[in-house]
């Protein structure tokens, strides 16, 4: 079983501790600090979550996104053919990002993350998991002025970012994860994702590749999504029951592995052990403990640093060791 | 006093004069008392009060000097709440959430003093201004009720008491700002259901603002909200919204929003009156209040001055036109 996170980790700390990159950034804006000093002040901070998250005991990492300013920006910003405009709402979060626009065809510029892959694999020892917005997502979170269609956007965005994928597995991720938040909510576009899915996953001989989905459960889906090519999937607990319902409907596929997301990543409130056992315990009666990752159902950048770590502490303690923390 | 046909106001908040923005950050390091705060928030007040005067505006604000987030101020001021760490709203943006710990309950009137510390200053009335139940709830970490909907219902207490109070005061029109509802379409149930609980009682005239999404979504369901008067940004997407007007008609008032609130460049007379004119089209005069698209706060005083002073001679000159007509 392996514990760990969805993606992003909060960027600040609260008082007394310093907000280093927020006062990092505002300087490199006001044109008082340089790129590379504020990159500088970002690998700092980016080596403080992954210490954050060994703390807690967490078995693979992530570098905590302290680089993206948002799921959509980071990547379009590394395409050839986006713009970056306006401010629009992340799904149903208080969130905002910059929305990317499509403006001509989009093309391969060269990796976007490994360095940041290379940087977080010389911080620590620990695995590192390495995450894509999938081409799906990305897509249904850009405005689109130049392909004649959603698919065919989506398949180009597959190609392109095969190459990241192929890339990361080059220099050495432990998992390769692609999230597909959209696709919760526009499962009609399913046979959009698995044509992308054969694409996006060519030449990629590691087994251990999820699929994440979030903000919602995966019920309506067509039983094919559970064969699509990757190693696992990423299940939110949290958002809906529906995902326990499906897992008490059908068996889970015997070769892939399971990602459960069962900590609460959007409020603040702590669950309970009972309730952490009860999640944990309807997955563990469905599959083997070795198929699962146990993690917070989204990213942890909804919540305040403090108590993301706290959440996580509690998810680690609580059942691996089965302490009951609170 | 009377209020003329196409009467101009304001979505709430106007930006805060630098003196007052200094002020803040000095009593947030506790280098000024909470009475020396006051005095200057009350002193930008007044000016905004003149400055609506001197424009023109037919409804006045108090432009929210003494506010800081428009959730986060009245979780302060309710018990059962308290005040999250920082967390990431965009970019190098930060916030911080309310967190409702117990059950919600109103200690003493928030706004009331404000309201009549304003209408003491003008003959105009005076719009009272709360955040609705929904949006409370939307905006806040919730770690005492068992579900979105006990914890909504909770706030709409809360909030009603507070309407009430306004009423009371005087208050001819009070708006209760729901911007979340716009969000998640399948809730919108919800929204109706608690906004009815806050306008149950109240006769003055209700309003509320939403804005940030995609209307398509909740229209014509939105017009199922208990208020009087919907308030909508208009400006920032080319008054297209008006043609979903030609599908379904806007039954209620509406806050025609006519000048976008995200842009720094000043709307010219001509945009302003082209907006209205074709809100005409689908419209009766008598449903529409003329007004920004959202709160002026984060525009520079000046900017937010211009705006306004655009608003009012547009609407003056679509006014006459009106009136001639009828003549
Ligand atoms: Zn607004």
């Amino acid at each position: 079983m392996i514990f760990t996170v969805v993606g992003n980790y909060p960027k600040i700390p609260n008082a007394p501790r310093p907000a280093k990159l927020r006062q990092a950034i505002t300087r490199f804006q006001g044109g008082e600090l340089t790129q590379a000093e504020l990159a500088r002040v970002e690998g700092e901070v980016t080596e403080e979550v992954i210490r954050e998250q060994e703390a807690v005991g967490l078995d693979l990492l992530t570098d905590g996104h302290i680089r993206w300013e948002d799921p959509a920006t980071y990547f379009a910003r590394g395409i050839d053919g986006f713009e970056i405009s306006g401010l629009i709402r992340y799904f149903d979060t208080n969130v905002y990002y910059r929305q990317p626009v499509v403006t001509r065809a989009l093309g391969w510029k060269g990796p976007i993350t490994v360095k940041d892959l290379q940087f977080a694999k010389r911080v620590t020892n620990k695995p590192i998991k390495a995450v894509i917005t999938g081409p799906f997502t990305l897509a249904r979170m850009s405005r689109n002025t130049h392909y004649s269609t959603l698919e065919a956007l989506v398949m180009d965005l597959a190609k392109i970012l095969r190459q990241e994928a192929l890339a990361l597995q080059a220099a050495g991720a432990a998992w390769i994860q692609f999230d597909e938040p959209w696709l919760v909510r526009a499962k009609q576009d399913f046979p959009i994702v698995q044509r992308a899915y054969t694409v996006l996953t060519e030449g990629l001989t590691t087994k251990q590749t999820l699929l994440c989905t979030y903000f919602g459960d995966v019920q309506g889906l067509p039983p094919a999504f559970f064969k699509l090519p990757v190693g696992g999937f990423g299940l939110d607990f949290v958002t809906t029951t529906g995902n326990f319902d499906l897992l008490k409907r059908q068996a889970w596929p015997k070769d892939k592995w399971l990602a459960g997301g069962i900590v609460d990543a959007r409020n603040t409130r702590m669950q309970n052990f009972e309730e952490l056992e009860r999640a944990f315990g309807q997955l563990t009666a469905v599959l083997p403990a070795q198929q699962l990752h146990i993690s917070p159902h989204c990213g942890l950048e909804f919540l305040p640093r403090e108590v993301a770590y706290a959440k996580l502490e509690q998810m680690v303690k609580s059942l691996r060791q089965g302490v009951p923390v609170l | 006093m009377t209020t003329p046909l196409l009467p101009t106001t304001t979505v709430g908040s106007f930006p805060k004069p630098e003196y007052l923005l200094t002020a803040r950050t000095q009593y947030a390091r506790g280098q000024i008392t909470r009475d020396q705060l006051k005095r200057l928030e009350q002193q930008a007040t007044t000016e905004w009060i003149r400055t609506q005067e001197e424009l023109g505006i037919d409804i006045l604000v108090d432009g929210e000097m003494y506010r800081g987030d428009m959730a986060t101020y009245f979780a302060e001021n309710l018990e059962g709440t308290k005040i999250s760490g920082l967390v990431r709203s965009y970019g190098n943006r930060y916030y911080r959430k309310p967190v409702v710990v117990g059950p919600l309950r109103r200690p003493r009137a928030i706004t009331v003093e404000w309201f009549e510390f304003v209408q003491r200053q003008t003959k105009k009335p005076v719009k009272g201004m709360l955040t609705g139940p929904y949006t409370m709830m939307d905006w806040s970490f919730d770690e005492n009720y068992p579900n979105r909907r006990a914890c909504a219902i909770a706030f709409a207490e809360v909030i009603r008491q507070e309407a009430e109070d306004l009423q009371r005061a005087g208050a001819q029109y009070i708006q209760i700002d729901e911007p979340a509802v716009s969000v998640r379409p399948e809730e919108m149930d919800l929204a109706i259901e608690t906004m009815g609980l806050v306008t149950k009682n109240l006769r003055a005239k209700t309003i509320t603002h939403i804005c940030y999404g995609d209307f398509e979504q909740i229209y014509p369901k939105l017009l199922q909200i208990p208020v009087d008067q919907i308030d909508l940004e208009l400006a920032n997407s080319n008054f297209d919204l008006l043609e979903l007007f030609k599908r379904s008609p806007f039954t209620k008032e509406i806050g025609l929003g006519v000048v976008d609130v995200h842009s720094h460049r000043v709307e010219s007379e001509e945009f302003v009156i082209a907006g209205i004119r074709r809100a005409l089209k689908v419209l009766k005069p008598e449903q529409i209040y003329v007004d920004p698209d959202c709160g002026l706060k984060t525009r520079t005083p000046q900017e937010a001055i211009d705006k306004l002073r655009v608003i009012v001679n547009a609407t003056r000159k679509v006014r006459q036109e009106l009136e001639v007509a009828h003549v």
